[in-house]
């Protein structure tokens, strides 16, 4: 089925600013984080966004959606209860429909091919249930990401039936619980950031919230793995995470080098390299 | 046939004797099957199978085809195979050996090679498959891929971070320790665990301990600290080591030998905060600290033991080692909760931690030993490898085993009650080194000797019914079964688990408890350390106190016989439920132990007060504030003085102090200062100790010697011999003054005195064991023999008083004590000479780990040499221990000195010939055919001299120029003439004793006339003429609760084999046969000896008291 909803979360303490910075596109234009996240979502056929935003910030959030404003939602999270909590806010916009999770601090790049969203879109049309883009990642990344563990679907490479999913292990334990066949030593599949979430996630959720505040997603998305078919599919791509030190120096340079000034910065990054020790 | 044996999927077949199959064999057969076994084991791919082909062909090689070989057995071994066997090239030494086989026929010396390259190669193969399987434990692997800090992907947990008043708070882990009720005879050795995991099985209790009258209650012994500190440092401290350091290079955490810390970093390696695979890599630490804990930070790690002894046979280190694992692992998140129980999979994951860091800091424990990190009682037992297995299709089994924690409704508190009441755990005080003995287990269990697989058949039938009187709280039939195990199974497959001490024990226990004595239980490896005794349960608290007397008591009876580390201790115990168990020490209670205290506090005091951090300020005041308020800090502030001015050892047990014995025993000065004079300025040395590179060093031919390994003496020579022997012409003089070093690697104590081996039953001292053989010499003759012990100062006090105490054996003939006239003081070694040793001589490789440990622990030698003052003397010792014999030379010259001979002489005027053997040479005896040729051959000097075998170094008989003699290794100019050399000296001597006085311009009057100037100068005359040798020897500094140093120092001495150098007394050579001249050096080769009818050629030559 089509998924037409899309929820991105950008309501953390830590965050809150991030969507709203200004990068240049890999077309040249300058344009807010959160805009040109809503471009990749609306042209791979997303109908309708949530932002799940902090208290007070509508109307910065409104100026940098810029064009797409009427197709977007804004939920606020009350409280920093957590990345769970502030995709449960999203619950009653998404209904009973399947819907795309995106995190309102990254940005997601495919220089060579299908954007990383119509990537995820499209293999959710091909399955049912819930998928997790994801990607290998060197097990020094471990610190920062969310990782499964679970075997290649047979027949069909891209996909891996989820068995256990882990918020931030310890390598020792990703060694134990998280190889997957066919990826190189000391690689992992972790999170990249993008969900289709069912509403079967969503009740685990709120039973979670129930019992814990303050969630990370990755333990109801491991309690959903246990309880049903829960795939994730490879992406071609890289992200940015724009929280992480130089994040958003890193997703400028990406944008810019993947685009028709490569040369121009190029030559700029090498001046530099020059020009200091 | 034999590789039946190895690949039969009958087990009858597979399980059947190799001896008993040899047996059948002629040296022909032998030979067919070797080279079948040797294609096999190169082309198998089945890891066991080739390991057990290795055995297969190292037993052969050592212990069957020798036998059988009728031909003339002398033979040269290839220098390069031994060099290859030095370097562990052992494929390419195997090679050379069989390629010298194949040129010059089979032979016993080219045997001897054989199978010591195949005994190691086996070990090593068995070695590198259990490492191979350490490192791809699923959770280990990482750790190994990870060579730069930013890849470091462990962060230390917030809660650790949080400091109050400047101060971090404190993980602490406290962790029990393990006994085993029974290991179902050692079969808890990875090897067999890993082929034979179905046999694998122990029954483990984790304890918590306390040393009877010193301690209040039992708690867990060992315990772990960890902290954040405000230094981008590693601290690590061992509180009851006294050892403390700040590390902060990556090269510092991995120099095991350094200091005493080995444990300690071993366990920040192998949990991963510092990986294995970062070694090597020149990368930060200060780097790799800010990756896990933040810019700045670095940990403090602090172990204790709670004084508990070394030895003690109840896995103290290797729980420590799992302890401190357990804290780092907590610490960086890798369990699930900081503090209260880890969950099964962390502790199995602490156990294959505990595993890797124990290969990587060299050392090897069982896989049981982890046990204290379970709660309560448990079956560990091994499990075949599946599928999934990185093991599976190279062992049967699995590297880790499984654990089964015993629940309540399976063994009730009650039973578990009738535990704690009933046992006696007591530290023996011995601390016996209990590798070779898993190496015999390992061997035997391969080789599967017929009586060997029996016992651990039936080592595997009583696990079970322990565990049924455990099950039922039946005390009484758990001793009478551990005591079974003991006197059964386990001596049946090792009978060096017991010794003369611990047999004393039983037999005491026994007479003092009578019927409530319920039963022995060995601990560990072996026995003599860490024991239990099962008494009924309302003699407890009486047997708490009379078995420490016991013990006290029967250890200074065996003191100078036996290596006891320390005086005994008697335990107090409790089970303990948790296992490993960690929290978080916060605010006032973060604490260090007391101890801790004596060693942080005077560096802070001795530092500027600029120079402290506010953290340093909070520690001293944290630490302030628990001296007035906390009682087990009220003696801080005393003992504080104590660690800031220590006091220093100065006198012996005895209160004599080093200038007393040295004045006591006729110490030189003079010559003392120029041998350091001359050691200094390079004029003597190891190196100068050859000869010259020109002197031309030669096999002897055929004439030069006597061969009576194949044809025996003449009737007419026997006749002759037991002539002499009837008339009391002929003496025995045995020569027991030296340390033997090897022996008790440098503990000190008298070797002769050692009951080393059971006779008819009764283990029996190698001077009761000479006795023995003079005994039935004298009454074949119709005489009683004279029987002459030489003494040192190191050996004579204790040979007396054991000798009284033994009412001389009730030896019949005269039996003296020659008290030895010089005495040594031992010095601090010149660098020159150490390196000389360790870096030029051809040197035995290590183990890969191992080499590692021994390579820095050997430049922490030359560093202390260096620092200490090389050739001073060395002092820093009890007095004994810094005294050294001037060599063997001095002991037969000393029966002059002394007085003995002129007694002997008044007692026996006929004398005129002695037998002169080392204590070790226990097949000496007077041979009256032996006997009748030296004296038909008019010599002066008649040596014995056995074929050669690989271990047999050190010298030899040769022609040096052209002319016969013994030859001291250290004398060979290159280390390859050795190898030229058919014979080796087995020290054994017919002296004809007008001839060796005439040698010193003396007759019989002067000696009856005790001219002492005159004999004192004639001796000096003499011993100016035989060179001198400088030597390194091993000493061992004891210090703290069982703990043991081994230091080298440098020593003189003068060698009696010297003697067949001189022109003017006839020297003549017999080769006599090899169990009558091979010398018994080590402990290690004991269960050899034993099993190639060495022991039984000996017993036959005894007439026991």
């Amino acid at each position: 089925m089509k998924i037409t909803k899309a929820v991105i979360t950008a309501a953390g303490p830590d965050q809150t600013h991030l969507p709203l910075q200004t990068i240049v596109s890999s077309t040249g234009e300058a344009k807010s984080m959160l805009a040109l996240l809503l471009d990749d979502a609306f042209s791979s056929g997303i109908e309708s966004v949530a932002i799940v935003i902090a208290p007070g910030m509508e109307d910065d959030y409104s100026s940098a959606v810029e064009s797409h404003l009427d197709q977007v939602t804004f939920i606020v999270q009350s409280a920093p209860d957590g990345f769970a909590h502030a995709v449960f806010c999203a619950n009653d916009f998404v209904g009973q429909e399947r819907f795309l999770l995106l995190l309102g601090d990254h940005i997601y790049l495919n220089p060579t091919g299908p954007s990383c969203v119509s990537q995820l879109l499209g293999a959710a049309e091909r399955t049912e249930g819930a998928l997790s883009a994801v990607q290998p990642t060197h097990e020094s990344q471990l610190p920062y990401y969310g990782t499964i563990g679970g075997k290649r679907v047979s027949g069909s490479d891209a996909f891996i039936e989820i068995s256990i999913a882990l918020e931030k292990p310890t390598p020792t334990v990703a060694e134990q619980e998280l190889i997957i066949p066919g990826l190189r030593s000391g690689k992992y599949l972790c999170y990249f950031g993008m969900h289709i979430i069912t509403p079967s996630i969503m009740e685990q959720v709120k039973m979670d919230l129930s019992q814990t505040e303050k969630l990370p997603l990755t333990l109801s998305l491991n309690a959903i793995a246990q309880s049903e078919r829960y795939l994730a599919v490879q992406i071609q791509g890289h992200r940015y995470n724009l929280g992480e030190p130089y994040g958003l120096l890193r997703a400028n340079l990406g944008m810019a080098l993947a685009g028709p000034d490569r040369d121009e910065v190029m030559t700029s990054i090498i001046e530099l390299i020059g020009l200091t020790k | 046939m034999l590789l039946n044996l190895i690949t039969s999927q009958d087990a009858a077949i597979r399980d059947q004797s190799l001896a008993e199959v040899c047996s059948h064999f002629d040296a022909r057969t032998l030979l067919d099957e070797c080279d079948q076994l040797d294609h096999f084991r190169r082309t198998s791919g089945n890891l066991y199978d080739r390991v057990r082909a290795l055995f297969f062909l190292y037993s052969i090689h050592r212990f069957h085809l020798p036998k059988k070989l009728t031909a003339d057995q002398t033979g040269a071994i290839p220098f390069h195979g031994h060099e290859g066997l030095l370097a562990r090239r052992f494929e390419e030494a195997i090679d050379t050996f069989l390629a010298t086989q194949k040129a010059d026929g089979p032979s016993d010396a080219i045997s001897s090679s054989l199978a010591a390259a195949y005994h190691q190669l086996a070990f090593q193969t068995l070695a590198n498959q259990v490492r191979k399987s350490v490192r791809t434990v699923r959770g280990n692997q990482w750790m190994f891929r990870m060579g730069h800090p930013q890849d470091q992907p462990l962060r230390i947990r917030p809660e650790l971070l949080k400091t109050d008043n400047n101060l971090f708070p404190i993980l602490r882990e406290r962790t029990p320790v393990r006994m085993d009720l029974t290991h179902s005879a050692w079969s808890d050795i990875f090897f067999l665990g890993m082929d034979f995991p179905e046999g694998a099985r122990v029954i483990n209790v984790s304890v918590n301990l306390a040393v009877h009258g010193r301690d209040d209650v039992p708690t867990p012994p060992v315990e772990a600290y960890l902290r954040i500190i405000d230094r981008p440092v590693i601290r690590l401290t061992s509180i009851d080591l006294q050892a403390s350091a700040e590390i902060d290079s990556l090269a510092e955490v991995f120099d095991f030998a350094k200091d005493y810390l080995g444990l300690l970093k071993a366990a920040v390696i192998a949990s991963g905060i510092v990986p294995p695979g970062i070694e090597g890599s020149g990368q930060s630490l200060a780097d790799l600290l800010e990756q896990i804990a933040g810019p700045g930070k670095g940990f403090e790690i602090v172990s204790s033991v709670n004084d508990i002894p070394k030895g003690s046979r109840l896995a103290v280190s290797t729980n420590l080692l799992a302890a401190l694992i357990s804290a780092c692992m907590r610490a960086t998140g890798q369990t699930a909760s900081l503090t209260g129980e880890l969950t099964e999979p962390e502790r199995r994951l602490v156990l294959a931690r505990a595993v890797l860091g124990e290969w990587i800091g060299g050392s090897g424990g069982g896989w049981q030993d982890s046990g204290g990190v379970w709660p309560g009682i448990k079956m560990i037992e091994g499990e075949i490898a599946g599928e999934t297995d990185p093991e599976y299709g190279i062992s049967r089994g699995r590297l880790m085993p499984k654990h089964h924690v015993f629940g309540e409704d399976e063994i009730p508190s009650s039973a578990r009650q009738a535990l704690e009441d009933s046992l006696i755990l007591v530290h023996g005080g011995m601390a016996s080194n209990v590798g070779p003995i898993l190496e015999m287990v390992t061997e035997k269990y391969l080789l599967r000797a017929s009586a060997e697989w029996q016992g651990r058949q039936e080592a595997l039938q009583l696990i079970d019914q322990i565990l049924t009187a455990l099950k039922a709280g039946d005390m009484k039939t758990l001793g009478a079964l551990t005591t079974e195990n003991f006197r059964g199974p386990l001596q049946t497959i090792i009978p060096w688990a017991t010794n003369h001490f611990t047999e004393m024990l039983i037999q005491r226990a026994q007479e003092e408890f009578g019927e409530d004595f319920w039963g022995f239980w060995m601990l560990g490896g072996m026995s003599g350390g860490g024991m239990g005794f099962i008494v009924a349960p309302e003699r407890k608290e009486e047997a708490l106190h009379r078995m420490k007397e016991i013990m006290l008591v029967t250890k200074r009876e065996l003191e100078n016989a036996l290596p006891f580390a320390m005086d005994p201790v008697v335990y107090d115990f409790s089970l303990n439920p948790h296992g490993t168990f960690g929290d978080l020490l916060k605010k006032n209670d973060a604490l260090l132990p007391p101890t801790y205290y004596q060693l942080a506090v005077p560096q802070l005091l001795r530092a500027e007060p600029d120079a402290l951090s506010s953290t340093d300020r909070a520690e001293l005041h944290q630490f302030a504030i628990a001296s007035k308020t906390q009682p087990k800090f009220s003696s801080s502030v005393q003992n504080l003085f104590h660690s800031l001015i220590p006091e220093s050892q100065t006198t012996d047990p005895s209160g004599s102090s080093l200038s007393d014995l040295l004045t006591e025993h006729g110490f030189d000065r003079e010559q003392h200062e120029q041998i350091r004079k001359d050691l200094q300025s390079g004029r003597i040395g190891l190196a100068q100790n050859r000869l010259s590179p020109s002197t031309s060093i030669e096999d002897v031919e055929p004439r030069d010697v006597t061969n009576y390994t194949q044809n025996e003496p003449s009737a007419e020579l026997v006749a002759l011999g037991e002539q002499a022997l009837a008339a009391g012409e002929v003496a025995v003089v045995t020569l027991a003054a030296g340390a033997g070093s090897r022996w008790t690697q440098g503990a000190g104590v008298c070797k002769a005195l050692h009951p080393f081996s059971k006779f008819e039953g009764r283990h029996r001292t190698f001077i009761e064991t000479h006795l023995a053989k003079s005994r039935r010499r004298g009454s074949e003759a119709g005489t009683t023999v004279p029987h002459i012990f030489t003494t040192s100062y190191l050996t004579h006090r204790p040979t007396e008083h054991f000798l009284a105490h033994q009412n001389h054996y009730h030896y019949p003939g005269p039996l003296h004590l020659s008290p030895g006239r010089s005495v040594g003081l031992r010095m601090i070694p010149t660098e020159r000479d150490l390196r000389f040793a360790w870096e030029e001589m051809p040197q035995q490789t290590l183990d890969e780990q191992q080499q590692k440990v021994r390579d820095s622990l050997r430049t922490a030698l030359i560093g202390w040499a260096r620092n200490t003052g090389q050739a001073e003397d060395y002092t820093d010792n009890l007095p004994l221990q810094c005294l050294h014999p001037v060599g063997h030379f001095f002991e037969l010259p000393n029966l002059l000195l002394n007085g003995t001979l002129r007694t002997l002489l008044q007692e026996r005027p006929n004398l005129s010939t002695l037998m002169l053997h080392n204590i070790d040479t226990l097949g000496a005896d007077l041979d009256p055919g032996l006997l009748g040729h030296h004296l038909n051959s008019k010599s002066g000097l008649t040596f014995e001299v056995i074929t050669r075998r690989l271990e047999d170094r050190g010298g030899g008989l040769a022609r040096v120029n052209g002319h016969p003699r013994l030859l001291e290794g250290l004398a060979m100019s290159r280390e390859e003439d050795e190898f030229k050399l058919s014979f080796y000296n087995s020290m054994t001597t017919w002296i004809d004793l007008n001839q060796f006085l005439a040698l010193f311009e003396l007759n019989r009057q002067d000696i009856l006339q005790n001219d002492q100037t005159k004999i004192a100068q004639a001796i000096r005359k003499v011993a100016s003429r035989l060179p001198t040798y400088i030597t390194l020897k091993d000493v061992k500094k004891r210090w703290g609760h069982g703990q043991e140093d081994v230091f080298p120092v440098t020593q003189f001495e003068k060698l009696w084999s010297d003697l067949s150098m001189l022109p003017d007394i006839e020297s003549h050579f017999l080769v006599v046969p090899r169990l009558r001249g091979q010398q018994l050096k080590d402990p290690a080769q004991l269960d050899s000896w034993l099993r190639d009818g060495s022991a039984e050629y000996v017993n036959r030559l005894c007439q026991w008291d």
